[in-house]
């Protein structure tokens, strides 16, 4: 979402290497097309710029600074400019994300995701208090964007400071979709899904449509729902007595309903012989 | 004229080459093969057919997606899904074709982007039933494709090898 809608461009300098960017791209997703490995748990392509992790940091210089003088920022939320130097890592880079590190190993003790990370930045015991808890969650926001983004905001994040915490102040909007759970970095968001017809996630439980021929799953009524209000609202026809089919049963419906047609206008048959 | 995948059912002999290319190619770990793009059946006996996005021009998938992650690229004109997909489903419901899938080897969602504008399964199609290309192909063109696909066919030569 981040990419910008002109064709202007800009050069810039990213671990020494030349690069044009179109103007308002954030450096992130410049760096990460170079192929440069950024580490980065709340960002993602298709949700706005959060800034919440603090990991994509790098060092920035802009031109007519002072050589000594480098800037840290996060790179998720911070535009490529004309003639900027960047560096993703750095010892100035490094020392900063093992700190983020450090913190986040003794707010999520149980994480094995920040265990792995931190152990690339060489930290492997937290020099902070541990938190006593199983929970994972880093308080990045990714489940909130992302409950947002899908156009249900049944997610929020509540209370302020060291207290703030994820939940679901408005349960009526959840559909059981389980972004929220799939694109958690850290896998901190718990919810059943059975093969039983039946899918729990926030304390709510949904009865899942299975497709009619095949038995396959296809969602929570809910959700079926919310795809056709989202379609008509968007110039597509899905009544509300759609009926929903998987992909499979479509396609043959669809191969059908064609051969049929052709039979009436040429005799396949005889083009086979 | 731009170039588009052509299917001619009656040319279809059901024989799946197209489902294999497609699962091999496609794939974002080599050698393990994808839920395929393209699916050919069998309607009834006589009756064969390949089913494959249609790109259509004012597309279902791309009216419900919530981020922007179903853009068409202008090369080939077909959609693509990209990085920005945040895996939520609605184009699944959404297309009343049945050709946006999931594939759940390699979590994530899947529609034919005409392998970026050198469709494998038009490349192996042994009848001509599939073919990219300007226009669809004539009976005769398709006959002269079939006879010489035939002929340099590596399995064809070695089986006549054996044979002989």
């Amino acid at each position: 979402m981040s990419e910008a809608k002109t064709n202007e461009t800009v050069r810039l300098t990213i671990d020494g290497r030349e690069i044009e960017a179109p103007k308002g791209a954030m450096i992130l997703d410049v760096a990460r097309d170079m192929g440069i490995d950024v580490p980065s748990l709340c960002a993602h392509p298709g949700l706005e710029p959060f800034g919440a992790c603090r990991l994509c940091v790098v060092e920035i210089q802009k031109p007519g600074w002072d050589d000594w003088y480098k800037q840290l920022v996060t790179s998720c939320l911070f535009q490529v400019s004309e003639g900027m130097k960047v560096w993703t890592n750095s010892d100035e880079v490094r020392q900063n994300r093992s700190v983020v590190l450090d913190l986040q190993m003794a707010r999520v003790p149980k994480s094995d995701h920040i265990r792995k990370l931190a152990a690339e930045y060489g930290v492997t015991e937290t020099s902070y208090a541990e938190r006593d808890t199983d929970d994972t969650c880093i308080m990045c926001g990714t489940c909130v964007r992302a409950c947002e983004a899908v156009g249900r905001s049944a997610i929020a994040t509540l209370s302020r400071g060291p207290d703030k915490y994820v939940d679901v102040p408005n349960k009526d909007a959840c559909m059981g979709c389980l972004v929220c759970a799939n694109l958690c970095p850290t896998d901190a968001i718990p919810f059943e899904a059975n093969d039983n017809g039946k899918r729990r996630i926030w304390g709510k439980e949904f009865d899942l449509v299975a497709d009619e021929r095949t038995g396959e799953v296809l969602g929570p009524q809910e959700y079926l729902a919310h795809i056709r209000k989202r379609g008509n609202n968007n110039g597509l026809r899905m009544p509300d007595d759609m009926k929903h089919e998987s992909a499979k049963v479509k396609r043959f419906d669809y191969a059908q309903k064609l051969c049929r047609v052709a039979e009436v206008n040429e005799p396949v048959a005889e083009k086979v012989k | 004229m731009s170039k588009r995948l052509y299917v001619t059912p009656y040319r279809c002999i059901d024989c799946k080459i197209c489902e294999q290319a497609c699962s091999l190619t496609n794939t974002p770990v080599p050698g393990v093969p994808a839920k395929p793009r393209v699916q050919s059946f069998s309607v009834t006996e006589e009756m064969k057919f390949v089913s494959l996005c249609l790109q259509c021009e004012q597309a279902s998938c791309q009216a419900v997606c919530p981020v922007d992650a179903l853009v068409r690229n202008p090369e080939t004109g077909a959609i693509e899904v990209n990085d920005r997909c945040i895996g939520c489903g609605f184009c699944v419901q959404a297309c009343p074709f049945g050709c946006m899938d999931y594939d759940h080897t390699h979590n994530e969602y899947i529609k034919c982007d005409v392998c970026k504008g050198d469709p494998a399964c038009a490349k192996y199609c042994p009848t001509g039933a599939l073919v990219w290309s300007e226009k669809p192909w004539s009976d005769v063109e398709a006959d002269e494709y079939a006879k010489k696909k035939k002929s340099t066919d590596p399995l064809t030569i070695a089986l006549e090898m054996v044979k002989k």
